[in-house]
C-alpha cells in the first residue's frame, strides 16, 4: 500500500533531517512510529502528505481501493496532489477542526475532494451524505453531538470527530500525527481503541510517544532516530531497545503525565498484556 | 598611579542636587505637552477672552432654532430616506468589495504580490477621508446620491477590508492545512474553513460600519450627495433655522434608530457564532 523509500530532507544550511527513511504499510497493519522529539517522525508524515517538500527518495501509494492506481506522492502537484491527499485520512495532534462549524459539518469536510467545488460552494452536501456522515460519527460514538458547535467540545471529543472525518473520507490509508499526544490517559486509550479496529479494514500509520500504547495496539513498530529508521518489527520493545531509540529522553517517555503515581509500574513495557493504571482509568 | 578603573563613574557627592529620577520623565512630558498646547492655540487663533461674549451671542442665535418647524417633517421624510438608503446601499457594496480585498490581503491565502497590492490600496483608501473621495467623485460623476454611494462603499473597504484581512490571517494555519489535507481546493478551504471562522466577527463589523455610514452619509449629503444633510445645509444658508432644527431632529432619529437596529443585528450575528 504505502511504500516510502529512502526519503530525504535536508535544510538549506546542510542539516540533515531525514537521512533515507524507508518504511512500508500493508493491508491490515497498524504501524506505530516511535522516536525521540526531532527525530523526523512527523516530518516523514508531512513529506508523505506533501505539506513539506522532500529532497529525495520516493513515496508511493497503491491500493485496489483507488482503482489499482499507483500514486507518486512526492512528485505530484495541484489536482494530482489533491487526488493523492484524498486517499489519505489524516488525524492530527491538535484535532484541527473548524471550531465554529457544527460537528457534522466538520465530518463532511472529509468528502470535499469528492464533490464538485461548485456544489460545495453553493449547495453543500446531500441528505444521503449527511446520513453517511452521521454513521461515521456513530462509529466513534459521537452521533449525539452532531448538531453541537465543534469549539464547545473537549479534546477527546474533538479527536473522535477528527477520526470520524477521516472515516467519512473513505481513504486508502490513515495517517495519524501524534493523535493522542495532547490527550489525557483515558482519552488516549479510547482513541487507540478506535484506531485499532479501524486498522483491520484500512491500514493506519501513526506517530506516537507512548511505547506502552504502541506495544499494546500496534501490529508493528518503526523507530526513527536522527532521520534514520533504526528499528522495524515487533511492537514489543525491550527496555534496552527503547534506551537505544530514545537515549536521554527515555525517562520522559516512560513517565506518564504529571500527577500519575508509580511510573515504575509500567516502565517495563515488555509487560504488554496490561497497562494497569490506564486500564483502570478507562474503566 | 595608572588610570583608576573607577574613573568613568563620578563620585555621587560631586553631583549637584537633582530631581528624583521618577519625577523627571513626567515633568518633561508635561513641559513638552504644555508648550505644544500654547503654540497650537496661538496658531489656531484661540482667544479665550472673546469666548464669553461669543458664547452669549451663540445662545442668542440658538433661540432662533426653536420651536422646530414641525410642518416641514413631511418634506424632510424623503431626504431622510435618501440618506438612509445611501448608507443601506453603500454598506453591502462595501462589504462585497471588502471580501475580495480581505481575501487578497491575507498572508495565508494570497501570494505576496497580491497581498501587497490589496493592502496598499486599502491603506491608501483609509488615509483618504470619505469627503475627499466624494469631492473627487462629484467632479467626475456630478452632484447626487450616486457618487455618495460609491464614496461610502469605498470608505467602507478601508475599514472592513483591513479588519477582514487581519481576521483571516489569525485563523489557525493548522486548521487550513488539515482541510487542505482531505484534498480540498484553495477555494473550498476558503468556503469551508476560513469563512465559517471569520464570518460572525466580520458581519458584526459590517453592521457597525452601517451605523458609521449613516452618520457619514448625513455629512456627505451636505457636500453634494443629497439627502437630509443637504436639506440641513440649505436651511442654514437660507436662515430657516426652525427648519434646520427639524432636520437635526430627523438626523438624530435616524442615527439612533440605526444604532438600535445595528445593536440588535450584531447581537443576533454573534449569538449565531455562539463562540463570540
Amino acid at each position: 500500500m504505502l511504500h516510502v523509500e529512502n526519503l530525504r530532507k535536508i535544510l538549506p544550511d546542510g542539516k540533515v533531517l531525514l537521512d533515507g527513511v524507508s518504511l512500508r504499510l500493508e493491508r491490515g497493519e497498524f504501524v506505530g512510529v516511535l522516536g525521540a522529539s526531532g527525530a523526523g517522525k512527523s516530518l516523514t508524515l508531512r513529506c508523505i502528505l506533501g505539506l513539506t517538500k522532500a529532497d529525495g527518495g520516493s513515496a508511493t501509494l497503491h491500493s485496489e481501493a483507488c482503482g489499482g492506481r499507483t500514486y507518486d506522492l512526492l512528485a505530484c502537484k495541484g489536482r494530482e496532489q489533491r487526488n493523492c491527499r484524498r486517499r489519505m485520512g489524516v488525524i492530527f495532534q491538535g484535532f484541527n477542526l473548524v471550531k465554529r462549524l457544527r460537528v457534522i459539518d466538520n465530518v463532511m469536510i472529509g468528502r470535499l475532494a469528492r464533490i464538485h467545488p461548485l456544489r460545495s460552494w453553493l449547495y453543500g452536501f446531500t441528505d444521503a451524505e449527511a446520513v453517511e456522515a452521521l454513521e461515521a460519527l456513530r462509529r466513534v460514538k459521537m452521533d449525539t453531538y452532531a448538531d453541537r458547535v465543534t469549539g464547545s467540545l473537549s479534546g477527546g471529543e474533538m479527536q473522535r470527530v477528527a477520526i470520524a472525518r477521516a472515516i467519512f473520507q473513505k481513504p486508502a490509508i490513515y495517517l495519524a500525527d501524534e493523535p493522542i499526544a495532547s490527550l489525557d490517559p483515558s482519552n488516549s486509550l479510547a482513541i487507540m481503541k478506535l484506531l485499532a479496529p479501524l486498522a483491520r479494514e484500512t491500514p493506519v500509520i501513526g506517530v506516537f510517544h507512548q511505547p506502552e500504547m504502541t506495544a499494546r495496539f500496534c501490529t508493528r513498530v518503526v523507530a526513527i532516530k536522527k532521520g534514520r529508521v533504526v528499528y522495524d518489527g515487533d511492537p514489543r520493545l525491550s527496555h534496552d531497545q527503547l534506551q537505544e531509540i530514545y537515549g536521554d529522553e527515555l525517562m520522559q517517555v516512560l513517565r506518564p503525565p504529571a500527577s500519575e503515581p508509580s511510573p515504575a509500574a509500567h516502565a517495563d513495557v515488555d509487560d504488554t498484556d496490561d497497562v494497569p493504571l490506564l486500564a483502570k482509568l478507562a474503566a | 598611579m595608572p588610570a583608576a578603573p573607577s574613573a568613568p563613574v563620578p563620585a555621587p557627592s560631586a553631583r549637584p542636587p537633582r530631581l528624583p529620577r521618577r519625577l523627571r520623565r513626567p515633568l518633561l512630558t508635561a513641559l513638552i505637552l504644555g508648550a505644544l498646547i500654547v503654540v497650537s492655540a496661538h496658531l489656531c487663533q484661540v482667544r479665550l477672552d472673546d469666548l464669553p461674549g461669543n458664547l452669549a451671542k451663540g445662545f442668542e442665535v440658538l433661540r432662533f432654532f426653536f420651536p422646530p418647524d414641525w410642518s416641514s417633517l413631511r418634506e424632510l421624510a424623503g431626504p431622510a430616506l435618501v440618506t438612509l438608503l445611501l448608507a443601506a446601499l453603500a454598506t453591502p457594496l462595501g462589504v462585497i468589495l471588502s471580501l475580495f480585498f480581505g481575501l487578497a490581503g491575507a498572508r495565508n491565502l494570497a501570494p505576496n504580490w497580491l497581498r501587497t497590492i490589496s493592502r496598499t490600496l486599502i491603506g491608501v483608501e483609509r488615509a483618504l477621508p470619505e469627503i475627499i473621495v466624494l469631492l473627487l467623485l462629484v467632479a467626475a460623476l456630478g452632484v447626487g446620491p450616486f457618487p455618495g454611494v460609491i464614496a461610502l462603499a469605498i470608505g467602507s473597504v478601508g475599514m472592513l477590508g483591513k479588519l477582514f484581512a487581519d481576521a483571516i490571517e489569525e485563523v489557525d494555519p493548522k486548521v487550513l492545512e488539515s482541510v487542505a489535507c482531505v484534498g480540498a481546493t484553495r477555494w473550498q478551504v476558503i468556503r469551508h474553513a476560513v469563512l465559517p471562522e471569520v464570518m460572525p466577527a466580520f458581519l458584526a463589523n459590517a453592521i457597525f460600519r452601517f451605523e458609521v455610514n449613516i452618520r457619514a452619509s448625513v455629512l456627505l449629503g451636505a457636500v453634494g450627495a443629497g439627502g437630509i444633510g443637504l436639506e440641513l445645509s440649505k436651511a442654514m444658508s437660507l436662515l430657516e433655522y426652525e427648519r434646520a432644527m427639524m432636520a437635526v431632529l430627523v438626523t438624530l432619529l435616524l442615527v439612533f434608530g440605526a444604532e438600535r437596529i445595528s445593536d440588535f443585528l450584531r447581537a443576533k450575528v454573534m449569538d449565531g457564532g455562539r463562540l463570540a
